[in-house]
């Protein structure tokens, strides 16, 4: 693909440059290829989907990877950045979603925490003064004495983006700054970019919302599976181009989708549900036999909508009827009990008691079902159940005693489905089925939720990977930021759709 | 290696290294193998390793109880108090095991429910139990209790086996059972491996862990009992810092700290270690200082050992990703 030619730089030449840059960590490719020029007094706003690589380029800009091939270039001089301290001295810094401020110090003290050199008994009218005009150069008001912990938002980003002025940064990498913001604060934030760019930084802006990029960036770059795209000045950037650029592959390359088991009658039915500060508005009906899809982008709150259907974190509005029934789950073992399994997407830290056996491992759930009378484990039982499991999902392990930390990424996640399917559930929710495990094993993962509802249940499946999401869903629920943005039928849906939707180019409306 | 191996050639190190010891004493003296010396060596430090079994629980849950020499010390001195005040000795034995499920289930609370760190609660309890046992005998020492009591702790009741020796002998027998058999056993160690993921499982971690310190605080008491029985006497003082030596019987017989991990075979390996390196060097007049920096260096080398297995662990891990 070749990249179309950029508008002329605002000035003379880039003030950061990555050429032909690739990373590999083991045998997956995060990047190939990668170019990418940024001039003083620029916003450049980078976008691709989950996955494309957004985020191993922040990290080679920032030292922490190294590129396994290609070079950095700093003032058209060729830099190794061994570290984010590099990266600093260097001039570029970079500020996160999540802003890192010391709750209990004040704002001057925040921003200067990282100085060294002042000294234990420091100025401390000196710092104060420098700390308001740092604020003053971002155009916020804010006073310099007080404590962190009652800042909003938008201004702990602010006191983050003060900590990076003041160590003269040059190159201003903003990571998803607004997805956790309101539209107001996330306003007063664009601002400050624009405002930083007018004094000579250069600003890279990632950002899943597609409205503000149009409203912010002077350039966009679009990336997708690790490859450059396409750089150009936003006035040539249509919203449906881009998403075009952003998706790219042809749907159906890797997966077709297979006949739909879907049944007439309703299993669950979700009625406005919603959960505080998560998400509001949630309607479906789920009927037996059917897969449905909740796509979306980082932040659109899909996996908190599971985790209100499985008791971890109960709605606060809202009516969901389970078989006919009124149903509300305030703890997992209800929700279990009710027939509901929860797939975490998160194996390591929610799914798996990693030291220990495969066999503890996949009687979790269902521990109760295998005690004598007296509370003892049946360990013949146990057994059988797990050695049924290796055959059927194909575990690749010496035996089932074998801890499952010791196991591969896939083979981790057929213990964890093992769990689950061993309390033969009615409705199995899967958060992110298949994130980074390989193809052959992403395979059999589909086969198994297609295999589940043609027996007669039901499977939510959450998912990033618009392919999978067109392979598996009989219909796709979007969501955006908490909110349903439409349902679409398999039909209706291809990765343009679905991508307008997760990103609030257009919303369906009356849907659901 | 398996966590499975390690942890069972840890113990077989234990192992190896309690025949070491027991060879070692009935080289450096004829009286070791003496039945007399065996019960002897249990006798004395029998309270403590009778709370090493719940300890063991406790910490595989990935939690910590510093509270239980203070409880074994309330519930000795709370049975001097009463039996003084002329209640009788069988109710006040019953109140006392009552306070100790009460003072654990306290500490539960704060924990399980509440969501405070165990160091934090059970270091107040420990602070909070001593001062209330101070409080009830002030400064005396409290005797003459009954002729029953003092024998079921001073005499032998099967033969010369103590009362306090098979108590632990049944006590451990239950415990493994429950600890290595039981559903309860298996969610202790899933629930201290990764409370998340016991959580997300179904499974009642509060009311678990709420079972636990009740249960740590009742064999206290029960152990505090047994302390009183056996020495005949209470001060405010009881079993001043016997959290150490247990907390250190527990860790040395490869439970770890982090929880999740360990078994009450190494725990009771450990506790044999212990008491009979302490007799061996006492048999040859090694003073109880000296005996005390053994032990912690072998604490050291216990917690040392396995450390450096997981880090190894976790490089290889990071290799393969």
């Amino acid at each position: 693909m070749t990249a179309p030619v950029s508008a002329p730089p605002p000035s003379a030449g880039p003030v950061l440059a990555l050429r032909h840059i690739s990373k590999s960590f083991g045998m997956t490719r995060a990047l190939s290829d990668m170019s990418l020029s940024l001039f003083p007094g620029e916003v450049h706003a980078v976008v691709g989907e989950n996955g494309a690589g957004k985020s191993t380029m922040i990290k080679i800009m920032t030292g922490v990877h190294q590129p396994s091939s290609g070079t950095l270039e700093v003032d058209g001089v060729a830099l190794r950045l061994s570290g984010t301290k590099d990266a600093r001295q260097a001039g570029i810094a970079a500020i996160y979603q999540e802003p890192m401020v010391f709750p209990d110090l004040d704002v001057a003290e925040n921003i200067f925490i990282s100085a060294t050199g002042l000294g234990l008994v420091q100025n401390r009218a000196a710092l104060r003064s420098r700390a308001r005009s740092l604020i003053d150069r971002i155009g916020m008001t804010l006073d310099v004495d007080r404590i962190a912990a009652g800042l909003t938002l938008a201004e702990q980003q602010a006191v983050e983006i003060a900590r990076a002025l003041s160590q003269d940064v040059r190159v201003l990498i903003m990571d998803e700054p607004t997805a956790s913001l309101s539209d107001h604060e996330a306003t007063q934030l664009r601002q400050i970019a624009r405002t930083l760019s007018g004094q000579g930084v250069a600003v890279v802006y990632i950002s899943h919302r597609l409205e503000e990029i149009f409203d912010v960036a002077d350039r966009v770059t679009v990336i997708r599976d690790g490859q450059h795209i396409s750089t150009r000045p936003v006035a040539e950037v249509t919203p449906d181009g881009m998403i075009g650029e952003m998706v790219g592959r042809e749907v159906g390359n890797y997966f077709t989708k297979a006949p739909s088991h879907t049944r007439p009658e309703v299993m669950l039915s979700v009625q406005n549900l919603g959960c505080a500060d998560a998400f509001e508005g949630i309607s479906l009906d789920l009927h037996a036999g059917e897969v449905l899809c909740m796509a979306g982008l980082v932040g659109a709150r899909r996996t908190d909508v599971a985790l209100s259907l499985f008791g971890i974190q109960p709605a606060t509005s809202g009516q969901v009827a389970w078989l006919g029934q009124p149903f509300h789950a305030t703890s997992p073992a209800q929700a279990i009990e009710a027939g509901i399994a929860y797939v975490s997407e998160d194996r390591r830290k929610l799914g798996l008691a990693l030291p220990m056996a495969i066999r503890a491992n996949i009687t979790l759930a269902t521990l109760n079902a295998i005690l004598s009378r007296l509370g003892l484990i049946d360990r013949a039982a146990e057994q059988g159940i797990a050695e049924s499991f290796r055959k059927r999902l194909n575990i690749r392990t010496p035996d089932v005693e074998t801890s499952v930390g010791m196991l591969s990424g896939g083979n981790q996640q057929k213990v964890m489905l093992a769990k689950w399917l061993e309390m033969r559930p009615r409705l199995l929710i899967f958060d992110e089925p298949t994130r980074g495990i390989d193809v052959g094993a992403k395979a059999e993962v589909h086969d198994l939720i297609r295999t589940f509802v043609k027996e007669g249940g039901a499977a939510l499946v959450i998912s990033s990977d618009l392919p999978e999401v067109l392979a598996l869903g009989d219909r796709i629920l979007v969501m955006r930021e908490g909110r349903q943005m439409g349902i679409l039928d398999h039909d209706d849906a291809t990765q343009e759709t679905v991508m307008r939707l997760a990103t609030g180019a257009t919303s369906l409306k009356g849907a659901a | 290696m398996t966590l499975l191996r390690r942890l069972q050639s840890w113990e077989g190190f234990l192992l190896a290294a309690l025949l070491c010891i027991i060879v070692m004493n009935s080289i450096l003296s004829p009286q070791f193998l003496t039945v007399g010396n065996q019960i002897n060596l249990f006798q004395l430090s029998i309270e403590k390793v009778i709370v090493a079994l719940i300890m063991t629980f406790v910490i595989i849950n990935a939690e910590i109880d510093l509270s239980v020499g203070s409880m074994m010390g309330l519930s000795a001195c709370a049975f001097g108090w009463l039996f003084h005040q002329g209640v009788d000795p069988v109710l006040a034995v019953v109140i006392c095991l009552g306070i100790g499920a009460l003072g654990g289930a306290l500490n539960g609370w704060f924990i399980a429910r509440v969501g405070l760190p165990s160091l934090v609660v059970t270091l107040a309890t420990l602070i909070g139990f001593r001062g209330l046992a101070r409080v009830l005998v002030e400064d005396r020492g409290i005797t003459d209790f009954p002729d029953w009591f003092d024998a079921l702790g001073q005499q032998g009741f099967l033969g010369p086996i103590p009362f306090a020796l098979i108590a632990f002998v049944v006590l451990f027998v239950f415990l493994w059972v429950v600890l290595q058999r039981s559903g309860f056993g298996r969610k202790t160690y899933v629930i201290g491996t990764n409370r998340e993921v016991a959580i997300y499982a179904g499974i009642d971690t509060a009311r678990h862990k709420m079972i636990i310190f009740t249960a740590s605080g009742l064999i206290s008491a029960f152990a505090g009992l047994l302390f009183a029985a056996r020495v005949g006497a209470v001060r405010g003082d009881v079993a001043l810092g016997f959290e150490l030596d247990i907390i250190t019987m527990v860790l040395l017989g490869g439970v770890s700290i982090f929880g999740g991990t360990g078994t009450l075979m190494g725990t009771l390996l450990a506790i044999l270690i212990v008491l009979n390196l302490r007799n061996g060097m006492a048999l040859v007049n090694i003073t109880g200082h000296i005996q005390t920096g053994v032990v912690g260096m072998l604490l050291i080398a216990s917690v040392l050992v396995p450390r450096i297995d997981l880090g190894r662990l976790r490089r290889s891990k990071e290799e393969t990703a």
